[in-house]
């Protein structure tokens, strides 16, 4: 097998949280687990996962934003976190990021085109003159007009604003973008716009994405390989679109399920999953999920299930499927309760 | 319509502009929509599309200093409510219409707790007091299933998840059994599955005691799922409206349709994400006409004046807001 572009294994990362008077008591909160997962070049892989469940802090954690526990982040077989600040920046340069609100995530007091030319010079990559070339071309590639450069970010819409976020990532001709949660903040129609663009980057340039999404819907659209988190963890993990149509993981399913469809024939099973998502704080015992789960066993609540590979593409965590993907799933994939 | 006096709310003609840099703007113009019992009306749009503006201008909380109404009507069982004070309307505020926000957290009051907010609701608006308000508050809060409410009673807004605050916020609004709820993308800061229960919850309830809701959201996935009819906004016009299936099955204004194509969905493959080129034109520059001819692909010269919303040969109750489309179908009006 060849090495994949990226590789992220057993990653951890917990925070200390300060709660009660003056902050006096403390808590550990595992806002990662054992998290390992690889993206193909080129290949569009999804986090999908309701708030709090880790997937932000993933991506961050694979760029060092965060530094991680424990666990290891390869990028082309080098050892991201192993790496020393100069191994780092050039590591960077490599692997960029796109954030959800474009507008806080861009200097207020920058042109455009200084908020364009500052990753190249940080970097050192070429002449003035050859910078200047460069903020042309990747302004005319995300739709941009090149007058964009002498203006600020609040002359621009939200969509805009996003075209020029995501151009600052391209400028470096990363070969991975993290993009964490980069359409949430617009309406549809910009949605599907800024969608189309990252879908022409990718296949123009190979380019790898980590997309980080709480829209399942997105993810399919996007991706063709997507890992589902919950408190922390990864639950199932699968190529799209058999991980939406025939989901194994009873999160996954309810999450699937929850999704409104714009389809008034197609109604969401609403209200089915009961309860909410636990404090990472205190996450339950044995499978986090189990609480919510309608299938839950009485191992369930005492043993968090072991990663079993189903497929050579299909992996989940659930005590359902302990022996692989055999009769256990017709019994579990019948709808509900 | 002319049943208007039977129907809990009618929307009549409903203009309300706002003043920019000394200039009014129409925000939305001639909007007229109407709301049956036991009927939730979807109000759908992107953002700046003037659905909250709409909601703002039925309960009579148009911003005094830039904004007014300046034509139309709103109807609450056949009276108006425009040309009412604020006095008036205070009684009419949580009592027969009631609202739901989006982030429940910036409308809970945070230093009281949650029960002594839903019982002041009773207090101010009907005779209970004291020990009664405080046992129908707490029967409220059980009705919207907020989990051990008799031990939660006294807990303050910041010890609830957001989808626990939503409930406190429903049973609020519940409290004096409103004719009329408007709720205003009330699931929009939840998770998935929180919002798929508390979409329930706010069905379940209206089936239950026949109220009418207008609901205001921008996903046409929650339309669907919740929604008997459905109005659609663009830029401050109401463009389209439907009943549920028929919009979702024969969209008729273009921006519907296209609207309905640019949504990435997770019950199909990819591939066919079509999006919709342009933006909305700034509302110090909306054309005086169909102000989405400038983004659409049917554009004729007559598009330059402002369209008419008209029922259709096939379905009068399927009404639209476009000279090319409503020609197509042979008007019926």
């Amino acid at each position: 097998m060849t090495t994949p572009l990226l590789d992220v294994r057993n990653l951890s990362k917990t925070f200390v949280a300060r709660r009660g008077f003056m902050g006096g008591e403390s808590a550990v909160v595992h806002a990662v687990s054992d998290v390992s997962f690889s993206v193909a070049a080129g290949e569009a892989f999804g986090l999908v996962g309701e708030s709090g469940c880790g997937k932000s802090t993933t991506g961050r954690a694979i760029l060092r934003l965060v530094e991680p526990d424990s666990g290891a982040v390869l990028l082309k077989g080098e050892d991201v976190l192993a790496a020393n600040p100069r191994r780092l920046r050039a590591l960077r340069r490599r692997m960029q990021i796109v954030f959800q609100d474009p507008y806080s995530s861009l200097n207020p007091r920058r042109t455009i085109g200084q908020t364009l030319t500052e990753p190249m010079a940080v970097h050192g990559l070429g002449s003035a003159r050859k910078i200047l070339e460069a903020v042309r071309m990747v302004l005319a590639e995300v739709g941009m007009p090149i007058d964009a450069a002498n203006k600020y970010p609040h002359e621009f819409s939200g969509g805009q604003r996003q075209r020029i976020g995501i151009a600052r990532a391209l400028v470096l001709r990363p070969e991975l973008i993290v993009a964490d949660e980069p359409v949430s903040a617009l309406d549809v129609s910009i949605q599907a716009q800024i969608l189309v663009l990252l879908r022409g980057l990718q296949q123009r340039h190979n380019l790898s994405f980590v997309l980080i999404s709480h829209d399942l819907g997105v993810v399919r659209h996007f991706c063709s390989t997507v890992s589902v988190m919950y408190l922390g963890r990864i639950v199932e993990r699968g190529p799209v679109p058999a991980i939406f149509d025939e989901p194994l993981h009873p999160y996954t399913r309810a999450l699937r399920n929850a999704s409104p469809v714009p389809d008034p024939k197609a109604k969401v099973i609403m209200g089915k999953l009961e309860g909410e998502v636990a404090s990472a704080l205190s996450p339950p015992s044995g499978c986090h999920f189990h609480p919510r789960c309608p299938h839950v066993m009485e191992i369930c609540r005492g043993v968090y299930p072991s990663w079993v590979q189903v497929a050579p593409d299909r992996g989940v965590a659930c005590h359902l499927y302990p022996a692989g993907i055999g009769s256990t799933v017709s019994a579990a994939a019948a709808p509900g309760r | 319509m002319s049943e208007a006096g039977e129907l809990p709310l009618a929307v009549d003609g409903l203009t309300t502009a706002f003043r920019v840099e000394g200039r009014w703007y129409d925000a939305i113009r001639d909007v007229s929509f109407s709301v049956a019992r036991n009927e939730t009306l979807a109000l759908v749009g992107e953002s700046g599309c003037g659905k909250s503006i709409t909601a703002l201008s039925i309960m009579g909380l148009v911003p005094k200093a830039n904004g007014r109404i300046t034509a139309g009507r709103v109807l609450l069982d056949g009276r108006d409510l425009v040309p009412l004070d604020e006095t008036e309307m205070e009684k009419i505020r949580g009592n027969a219409i009631s609202m739901i926000f989006q982030e429940p957290m910036t409308s809970l009051n945070p230093v009281l707790p949650i029960g002594f907010q839903v019982a002041e609701a009773l207090r101010y608006h009907t005779a209970l007091t004291g020990e009664a308000a405080r046992a129908r508050a707490l029967a409220l809060l059980e009705h919207v299933k907020v989990p051990s409410a008799a031990r939660r009673f006294d807990d303050y807004p910041h010890q609830f998840s957001g989808g626990m605050r939503q409930r406190v916020m429903i049973a609020i609004a519940l409290a004096c059994s409103p004719q009329i709820i408007l709720a205003d993308e009330p699931t929009t800061a939840l998770d998935v599955t929180i919002q798929a229960q508390v979409l329930a919850l706010l069905a379940e309830l209206k089936s239950e005691t026949g109220m009418a809701m207008i609901f205001i959201t921008h996903n046409l996935g929650v339309v669907a799922s919740i929604a008997d009819r459905v109005a659609v906004m663009y830029a401050g016009d109401l463009i389209e409206i439907a009943p549920v299936e028929e919009l979702f099955e024969h969209p008729m204004h273009p921006y519907t349709e296209a609207l309905l194509s640019s949504i990435p969905r997770v019950d199909r493959d990819a591939g066919d994400l079509k999006p919709i080129a342009g933006q909305v034109p700034p509302i110090t520059a909306m054309p005086s006409g169909c102000r989405y001819a400038d983004r659409c692909p049917l554009r004729v010269p007559r598009c330059a004046t402002m369209p008419p919303l008209v029922g259709l040969a096939v379905d009068p109750n399927h009404q639209v807001r476009c000279w090319v489309r409503a020609a197509d179908e042979s008007v019926s009006a």
